[in-house]
């Protein structure tokens, strides 16, 4: 009934969680005070590797204590947590973030000290739930796919390749005009082969929709993903492993603004909340192919002439908001972006104060996109690393 | 003393009428205000009766309604030391000033409140008083049926009988009938009635209003306060028509000699000395200084500094232990604390300031202190807000003394003297004077610091049992937890049980928390129910 892959996934998962817990449990019968170490998941802790170029979890601990009163609440979550996915993971279950926290979610009836009756419940917000499951994540040296469970899925990848999922075999060039949804356990997926010469990421998934639908990945030999804005874990799992294990190059196509350059950058080196993940996630090659400032306005320094006319920049630009200027601001002091040429992007940003769509281009005319643009900026190298 | 010096220009209408014409200043300007003074001045003359002379007072007061809706008869009974019956029709029937001017602090002054209070009954209802009463040593009881003949200040007795005591009883029943108003009173002397018992919790006072309310204050002590002992007033504290009283009541022909047998404080040769400083021969006959020398004598003495301080010894006290007494009984606080300051003296007057505290338990919070005032034991009720005592305990900076408001907090504040600085002619408020108000500020910071120590010892337990709380809730969550999770993935067994964590995380726990006992009932007593 079960994959191998699940049944040697849970087989692991379980034999971590007893060992750690294991320890605990015999501290307290040993009467010893009940604490759990475990990794910090603050920006102060996020350490930016320069040689391998991810963003990594430091090596400060917290000290979560039973006994202490500030930490009490968040120790009962972490073993309750622990507890539920204990028991998901001995039934062969698959919850979701979402089950967990209606699994956990109870309430306690107490007297409190000045004897009137209180009510508190385990948690409240799913966010409580989801901020434990990240600490047994870092506790346990375990991502929760490795814990099967299960998100939404929110990734979605075509292209000339053909994959074990399962025990079924899927042809990933043959999904019709939708595509296939990258799984939340990408781990357990089995590359059988593939045909293909490097890998396109892109933000939107309009756009995505709109080269699927003329054929670019089957006249250029893409494997085509889509992240669909922010992308979840298991999307960049999957890119990372194309990478890693197929040695196919990665680009990646997002909006000319600052949640575009962050979303890149999440690809290639990590996200701050969770840097602890980078080093499975991150695709530390990934390649920025657009579009850039310089796409828009043009280097003149380099010679480069823009993709856009006088004209149709007034058509498509789009004026920078505050909120853009301000997250612009702060991306230019994250050391990962302090390259020369991103200096250069985030500053003519700054001074034009535009900002610009994927769908303008595609708005251009599509072909344009697909025949013109993409193709002819990986052929001159014209991308950001 | 403000009667006497307008008085004066009143000669030709009898005390009576006077007191008649001036009713308001007595506490009579109304129906409702008329019921409430003459319950209060009728009680307190009790509690002159009994406590000033060693008895512990069982005082009993009625209000009941008669066939007119607007009339009421009260009627206070003491255990007091009686009137012996030559006395009776003067002291209920006719309006007078003592001549006797020794001093001593007294709740009432020569008893005059309670000939108004008859006065106004008389007046309202046309119905005389009845006095029953019998001294202590008496074998007899008295009876008697009074009238003031108000145009020539003289008493009418209408009824008189006596009969011999089949018990063993002395005190006085004084009833009164008069034109009243329950309805707006009710409130005020169910709130006096309480204060008196607050502060006086060696008496029995037992009181039944019209409609049927009840209220009854046991005696739990039978420690009395010290008895004032009179004195001689000090010359500091005389103004001029005390003066002349004093001339007109002496026996002595040379001005040396009444100087110092009329006053305290004065010796033969302080009376020498200041009597050379003015110029006035030491043996001129003190009945015939002119009005001018009067007054050039009584400026002196107030300016002369070699005077000894005056006594204390007029003043009664409730003194501490009393006043702890009272606020337990009363408002059965959680914490109570009093203190009686030692005697200081303004304008020549001696005086003693007492404050009691009482914090929590059933006192309801409320978004300022509720303030007992009381002066010579009188509760003061009305004009609260004018009171210089209000200012200082609203003055205070309670948070100094870890009390945020709204906070479960009652002050009371005593003030003994054998002059109250009162402010107005309503009696009912203490006006600013700086000796005064630096003794209450004094006596009030010490007991705050008090309840501020027991705030914060307070505050620790309940730190230390709030900590626990919030670890044993999440005792039982963790222990099934960590049941679950040593369940071996191989057996399916599990290698520990909650019970068994429980108690050693409770081992643990009590090593932590050393101040309270932590023990398996905890959980049981912190937690009712997981759902």
């Amino acid at each position: 009934m079960f994959s191998t892959a699940d049944l040697r996934a849970r087989k692991r998962a379980l034999k971590i969680f007893w060992d750690k817990f294991n320890k605990l449990i015999e501290s307290i019968i040993n009467e010893e005070e009940p604490l759990l170490e475990i990794p910090k998941r603050t920006l102060a802790n996020t350490v930016y590797d320069e040689s391998r170029k991810l963003l990594l979890l430091g090596t400060q601990k917290l000290t979560r204590r039973m006994f202490d009163a500030h930490e009490a609440r968040k120790f009962m979550q972490t073993l309750l947590m622990a507890r539920i996915i204990y028991e998901a993971l001995l039934n062969d279950e698959y919850p979701t973030i979402r089950d967990l926290y209606y699994r956990g979610k109870h309430t306690i009836v107490y007297r409190d000290h000045k004897g009137r009756i209180r009510e508190e419940n385990t948690w409240d917000e799913q966010k409580e739930s989801d901020s434990v499951i990240r600490d047994l994540e870092v506790l346990l040296g375990l991502l929760r796919e490795e814990m099967l469970i299960l998100s939404k899925e929110k990734g979605k990848v075509v292209g000339y390749m053909r994959i074990k999922s399962g025990d079924d075999i899927i042809d990933l060039s043959k999904m019709g005009h939708g595509a296939y949804a990258i799984e939340s356990t990408p781990d357990l997926i089995e590359f059988l082969d593939v045909d293909a010469e490097y890998v396109l990421v892109i933000e939107k998934d309009a756009v995505f929709q709109q080269l699927h639908r003329i054929g670019y990945w089957k006249k250029h030999k893409v494997i085509l993903v889509t992240s669909a804005g922010q992308p979840d874990r298991a999307t960049r799992r999957f890119v990372r492993r194309l990478n890693e294990e197929l040695k196919l190059p990665v680009y990646i196509l997002t909006d000319a603004d600052p949640y575009g350059w962050y979303i890149y950058s999440v690809f290639k080196i990590g996200s701050i909340t969770l840097s602890y993940e980078s080093e499975r996630l991150a695709t530390p090659s990934a390649r920025f192919i657009g579009v850039s400032m310089t796409d828009i306005f043009g280097d003149p320094q380099k010679g480069k002439k823009p993709y856009l006319t006088e004209k149709e920049r007034k058509h498509y630009i789009i004026k920078a908001k505050p909120a853009d200027i301000k997250r612009a601001k702060e991306i230019i002091n994250y050391k990962w972006f302090q390259t020369k040429q991103w200096i250069k992007e985030i500053n003519l940003f700054l001074t034009k104060k535009a900002k610009l769509e994927i769908e303008a281009l595609a708005s251009k005319g599509l072909r344009f996109l697909a025949d013109k643009y993409i193709p002819e900026k990986i052929a001159i190298k014209d991308w950001i690393e | 003393m403000k009667y006497m010096a307008s008085l004066e220009t009143f000669k030709s209408l009898s005390p009576a009428e006077f007191f008649y014409r001036n009713r308001e200043i007595a506490g009579f300007s109304n129906p409702s205000r008329a019921l409430y003074q003459a319950v209060r001045e009728l009680v307190e003359n009790a509690l002159d009766a009994t406590e000033t002379h060693g008895i512990l007072p069982i005082i009993r007061v009625y209000i009941d309604r008669t066939s007119n809706p607007m009339h009421y008869v009260v009627s206070v009974e003491d255990n007091g030391i009686g009137v012996p019956p030559q006395f009776v029709p003067k002291a209920f029937g006719q309006v007078l000033f003592s001549s006797k001017y020794k001093l001593r602090q007294t709740r009432g002054m020569f008893g005059l409140g309670a000939k108004m209070a008859i006065l106004y009954g008389q007046l309202t209802t046309g119905r005389p008083v009845e006095i029953i009463t019998s001294p202590v040593k008496s074998k007899r009881v008295y009876f008697f049926k009074l009238m003031i003949d108000i145009k020539n200040n003289r008493p009418i007795v209408l009824e008189k009988a006596s009969w011999s005591k089949k018990k063993e009883w002395h005190g006085t029943i004084v009833t009164i009938a008069l034109e009243g108003d329950w309805g707006r009173a009710k409130s005020r002397i169910i709130e006096y009635i309480k204060r008196v018992a607050l502060v006086t919790p060696y008496a029995e006072i037992l009181f039944k209003g019209p409609d049927n309310s009840y209220f009854y204050y046991p005696r739990v002590t039978t420690k009395l306060p010290r008895p004032p002992r009179e004195v001689l007033p000090h010359p500091y504290g005389v103004d001029l028509e005390a003066f002349k009283m004093l001339i007109a009541s002496t026996q002595e022909s040379r001005l040396e000699d009444f100087l110092v047998k009329s006053f305290q404080g004065v010796g033969k040769k302080t009376a020498q000395d200041l009597l050379r400083k003015i110029g006035l021969p030491l043996d001129k006959s003190p009945k015939k200084l002119s009005l001018d020398e009067i007054k050039i004598l009584v400026e002196e003495m107030k300016k002369y500094e070699r005077f000894k301080p005056p006594r204390a010894d007029p003043l009664s006290p409730i003194g501490a232990e009393l006043i702890v007494l009272g606020l337990k009984q009363i408002l059965q606080p959680e914490f109570v604390t009093a203190i009686t300051r030692k005697p200081a003296v303004y304008e020549g007057h001696p005086f003693i300031v007492e404050v009691g505290l009482a914090y929590g338990g059933a006192i309801e919070s409320s978004n300022e202190p509720i303030l007992y005032r009381y002066a010579n034991k009188i509760p003061l009720l009305y004009d609260e807000k004018s009171d210089v005592l209000w200012k200082i305990v609203n003055e205070l900076d309670w948070r100094q003394y870890n009390v945020s408001f709204p906070a479960p907090l009652a002050v009371l504040i005593h003030i003994c003297s054998t002059k109250i600085p009162y402010k107005g002619v309503g009696k009912e408020s203490i006006a600013d004077v700086p000796e005064i108000e630096r003794e209450v500020r004094n006596a009030l910071r010490e007991v705050a610091r008090k309840l501020r120590s027991y705030i914060q010892k307070k505050q620790k337990v309940e730190e230390t049992y709030r900590k626990l709380t919030t670890f044993v809730k999440y005792l039982p969550e963790v222990a099934l937890s960590l049941e679950i999770l040593s369940i071996n993935p191989e057996t399916k067994e599990k290698h520990v049980d909650r019970e068994q964590l429980i108690d050693k995380l409770l081992k643990v726990l009590s090593r932590k928390i050393s101040e309270v006992k932590v023990s398996r009932d905890l959980i049981n007593k912190v937690i009712v129910s997981i759902e």
